[in-house]
């Protein structure tokens, strides 16, 4: 071997090396997976599967719907930090999310949706016992949801947790 | 006689619109109201367990692109946790789990470059997965909104989640 090519290797290999240690291509392609259980003082706690921020329609509406699973497997929606304008005949439903409706404040025609229950207060934390048929992947959004007026109050469109 | 009958029909017609006018400007808040403020306690004790749900927030990241979320739980001794769900991000050398001062970041933001306060939770456990990390006790959460996958080697932003209130 020549001279050229040793000090080519004596000086490749070190920054060679140097650029693997820095960039550790090989990560690329080699995944660390973990699952390491809750917290705890989460085991004891209902899980929760999805949330959302409310967004208000035709009342001001704010705060956080979220679906939590009972350890017993029942599943409830909670509302939490929530406001929204008192009413007549308020309900809380869930709805498909994709549905057009809910682009307009005023519903023309029937919303189609899963009752849980007549608002229990307009502000506060509350909880809505989910009847146990009900199929989350197709209603992946909580509207508050005046059934006189076919109003809707306000709308959280549920994302994964 | 006419005008008694009109005005008559008129409130009439305006009491029909709002069946119960009252309840619109009454703030029917579980707070006021007995009846209701005993519901509200039992959905507070149906929730109610050992640790509080703070903070949540969804992770971006283009760069590299990350998703998942981020979730801060108090523990009843007052303890903070970051509980990352649903997570993936890109493996990588060095990458830390941190907390900075800001309300979001941008993909493969320098934190160092843009002095933005940050704080070191700990060692990306795995780029896959849920994971715990502790959170100091007294960190001001007013002012660390964001939290962020950060590799220091390069300083650069894998991915962040924005803060919400639960």
């Amino acid at each position: 071997m020549s001279r050229n090519k040793w000090i080519l290797v004596l000086i490749g290999v070190p920054v060679l090396g140097g650029a693997w240690w820095a960039f550790r291509p090989e990560k690329l392609f080699i995944n660390q997976k973990v699952s390491e259980a809750a917290p705890a003082a989460l085991s004891s706690e209902p899980e929760a599967l999805y949330t959302g921020k409310l967004e208000g329609k035709i009342h001001q509406t704010s705060g956080r719907a979220t679906i939590y699973k009972n350890k017993d497997g029942k599943e409830y929606l909670r509302l939490s930090d929530f406001t929204t304008s008192n009413g007549p005949d308020v309900h809380v439903v869930l709805v498909r999310a994709e549905d057009k409706a809910l682009e307009q404040e005023i519903v023309k025609g029937d919303l189609e949706h899963v009752e849980l229950g007549t608002l229990k207060g307009n502000q506060g934390d509350q909880n809505y016992d989910l009847p146990a048929a009900v199929d989350l992947n197709q209603y992946q959004a909580v509207a508050i949801y005046c059934e006189r007026f076919h109003a809707i109050f306000g709308v959280a469109r549920l994302e994964k947790f | 006689m006419v005008c008694t009958i009109k005005t008559g029909l008129a409130v009439a017609a305006l009491a029909g619109t709002f069946l119960l006018p009252s309840s619109l400007r009454a703030q029917d808040s579980m707070k006021q109201d007995d009846m209701k403020h005993d519901k509200m306690q039992d959905d507070k004790m149906m929730h109610d367990g050992n640790a509080k749900t703070l903070e949540t927030g969804k992770f971006h990241g283009k760069v590299h692109a990350t998703s998942g979320r981020a979730t801060v739980y108090q523990e009843a001794d007052g303890k903070l946790v970051l509980r990352l769900t649903n997570f993936k991000t890109s493996n990588g050398p060095d990458v830390h789990v941190i907390l900075v001062a800001t309300k979001d970041a941008g993909d493969d933001a320098n934190f160092l470059k843009s002095n933005t306060e940050r704080l070191e939770l700990g060692k990306l456990k795995g780029n896959e997965g849920d994971q715990n990390y502790e959170i100091p006790a007294g960190t001001d959460l007013t002012k660390f909104r964001t939290v962020s996958i950060y590799c220091e080697r390069f300083n650069a932003n894998f991915g962040a989640a924005p803060l919400e209130k639960f």
